[in-house]
């Protein structure tokens, strides 16, 4: 497998929020994360992709003070997570991937309390909270029980107890686990409007969400930080071999075995062929298809997702 | 004041979650129901029992009619002259207890000296001791008027000054309810970490006290309405309050107190809800039985009655009684109290060290 270098972060720099020095966790014999190294840059909204079990809530959880490292260590925001864990706490607003709220309670009084604990003065709680229940289309039910709502608008809140005391830095835990697309879009747009008032670190095992919402992306994977970079970055500079697709009639076994003197792999599926090889070339592929006898209907070179590249890094596929 | 907010919220989940209120108030009505009736209260029969009066004064001849009215009581007639009469009755079976009025109680009630009873029984029988001493203790009292030090000494010390059956069964029965308080806070602790909330907070800058008040303070209104329901429930079924009921209720109070303090420690280290709600009625129901809650310590061996000694229930359920029904003072008492209290202390102390370590492991 292709080695891929992580960032190096040993010197304290106050234009990242958060940095890491070998960040390590194991629990009993299971290295759960293993020694990662990760600057987060202010104002940026950077994803931890991976499966179940990659490590990305321990991670977390060790950023927000909630799991000592076992080894090695982090600040957020200049703070050390082993030193100084309450001065962490009060700048950061977590939303867990639990939808961790108080089931008798309404959203006013769920908000309320989070905002109490964190000191906010009654007058600029109501102010927030009023915000924060408009943004979130929940000024309707601010004073229902939250045990009588969807998961949908469950999710909504336990981001917005997360946001109540205007942190410098927020954790989002999966923020969009076991929602429908609708919900999950609404979440999205919510979170794009915070892009750049605060520093935002997510993760999510969703391609797609990582894609949409995050200035950069740092794939996890057995505990490992195993890429990093912008989702285009890791796009173009991770793949070795491209993809193209093309529609075509009259498809013989003489076309195809000529394809396939050519390129390294030629699939085809009835009026379909897959080309993919190191280096393709569109106008060469279609010509030659067509002095071959073949009719192209539509062609295109495929463009890589991050499915391909999370396949490419692990081995392996990233199920929901 | 972030413990309040905790508090305001944990208070609030009580009392909006109808199931969980209703098991935590109901109970106690429906134990001291049932055990009242089964047990205790005004449908057991009255004791059989024989009266020796060596005084032979008209004082000592009052308080024997003044024992015939009472209903708990069934004296047994003609009134023994001397001690032997009756205790030939007591080897043949013939009666199973009997009170001796000693020479001198009539002039001892006079003078307002210490007065000394006994009362004899059949060792085979304890219990029935346990339920006849505190109604003879409760009637001289009631012929005295005025608080005489009053001792009943037991032949053969078997068992101590106790109340009547009903009078030993409330105080024992609301010890007992208040150990219900553990698994209640245990499991709201449980939950709340089951769901990530508690982690939630975690997250927030509480500390680890402001986690231990915010989630014990809730339920101090719970620990009044239950002994308030037990005594009043009590007192309808024929408890006898004599002595100050504010300090038996105080007694009771840090009871309830003590046992947040445990729950609170099983909710830090229980795992799943399932071992902090159910798991603890299996020391619960033998915790309430060794320490006294139904019958009498002193008939247990002595490492049994050791570990009762050792934990509060049996302290709680000693105090209360003997404020209640015997009317002692806080003086007497002191013992069991300071006990009570610096448990309290304790397991508070240990339950923040406990939580603190917990909130980062």
């Amino acid at each position: 497998m292709t080695s891929y270098r992580v960032e190096p972060a040993r010197v304290k720099d106050e234009t990242f929020a958060i940095q890491t020095y070998q960040l390590t966790k194991v629990f009993n014999n299971l290295v759960a994360v293993d020694g990662i190294e990760l600057n987060i840059k202010k104002g940026e909204l950077f994803a931890l992709l991976g499966p179940n079990g990659a490590g990305k809530t321990t991670t977390i959880n060790m950023l927000c003070c909630l799991l000592k490292p076992t080894g090695g260590t982090a600040t957020v925001m200049g703070y050390d997570i082993n030193q100084q864990p309450f001065k962490i706490k009060k700048i950061i607003g977590v939303s867990p991937q639990e939808t961790a709220i108080s089931e008798h309670l309404n959203p006013q009084e769920n908000l309320n309390l989070i905002g109490k604990i964190h000191g906010v003065s009654s007058r600029e709680l109501r102010i927030r909270s009023q915000q924060l229940l408009e943004t979130m289309g929940l000024t309707d039910r601010a004073k229902d029980q939250v045990r009588k709502f969807s998961g949908g608008m469950k999710r909504r809140l336990n981001i917005m107890m997360a946001l109540i005391h205007n942190p410098e830095v927020l954790f989002l835990d999966e923020p969009t686990l076991g929602l429908d697309p609708q919900a999950r879009r609404a979440i999205w747009e919510y979170i794009t409007q915070l892009k750049g008032e605060k520093t935002i670190l997510l993760t999510t095992h969703y391609m797609d969400e990582a894609d949409f919402l995050a200035d950069r992306i740092g794939i996890m994977d057995e505990g490992k930080l195993v890429a990093l970079g912008t989702s285009t970055e890791l796009k173009i500079n991770m793949l070795e071999k491209h993809t193209m697709i093309i529609y075509a009639w009259n498809l013989t076994q003489k076309v195809i075995n000529e394809m396939r003197s050519k390129y390294a792999e030629v699939e085809v599926t009835g009026s379909t062929m897959t080309i993919t090889d190191k280096k393709l070339d569109f106008k060469e592929i279609v010509d030659l298809l067509h002095s071959s006898g073949a009719t192209v209907r539509s062609a295109y070179i495929k463009e890589p997702s991050l499915d391909d590249v999370f396949l490419h890094i692990t081995g392996k596929e990233l199920r929901e | 004041m972030r413990f309040w907010e905790i508090s305001k919220r944990n208070l609030k989940e009580l009392y909006r979650d109808p199931v969980a209120l209703g098991f935590l108030l109901g109970m106690p009505v429906v134990f001291i129901l049932i055990f009242t009736f089964a047990f205790g209260g005004q449908a057991t029969r009255p004791i059989s029992i024989g009266v020796v009066d060596e005084d032979q004064s008209q004082i000592s001849a009052a308080f024997v009619s003044s024992l015939e009215y009472i209903p708990a009581l069934g004296v047994v007639s003609p009134v023994f002259q001397s001690q032997s009469q009756a205790e030939e009755k007591l080897d043949t079976g013939g009666l199973s207890i009997y009170l001796l009025i000693p020479r001198g109680f009539g002039e001892a009630v006079e003078r307002h000296q210490a007065i000394d009873l006994e009362v004899a029984y059949n060792q085979a029988d304890p219990i029935l001791s346990q339920r006849a001493v505190p109604v003879i203790s409760a009637a001289a009292l009631e012929f005295l008027k005025i608080p005489i030090p009053l001792n009943i000494e037991l032949r053969e010390r078997e068992v101590k000054l106790k109340d009547e059956y009903i009078n030993y069964l409330v105080p024992g029965m609301t010890v007992f309810g208040l150990m219900v308080l553990i698994t209640s806070v245990g499991g709201i602790m449980v939950r709340d970490r089951a769901k990530g909330f508690l982690s939630r907070l975690m997250t927030t800058p509480a500390k680890p006290s402001d986690f231990i008040f915010g989630y014990t303070l809730p339920f101090i209104p719970v620990i009044v309405i239950s002994v308030a329901i037990y005594l009043g429930v009590g007192v309808l079924m024929g408890l006898s309050i004599i002595g100050n009921l504010g300090l038996a209720f105080l007694i009771l109070f840090i009871m309830g107190i003590c046992c947040l303090g445990i729950g609170m420690i099983l909710g830090t280290l229980a795992k799943s809800e399932e071992q902090a709600s159910a798991a603890p009625w299996i020391f619960i129901v033998p915790l309430a039985m060794i320490s006294g809650g139904w019958w009498s310590v002193e008939l247990m061996p002595s490492v049994i009655r050791s570990i009762a000694e050792a934990l509060p229930f049996l302290h709680a359920m000693d105090a209360s009684r003997a404020v209640l029904t015997r009317g002692v003072g806080l003086e007497a008492i002191s013992y069991d109290f300071l006990f009570l209290v610096g448990w309290a202390v304790g397991i508070f102390a240990i339950g923040v060290i406990l939580f603190r370590r917990s909130m980062r492991s």
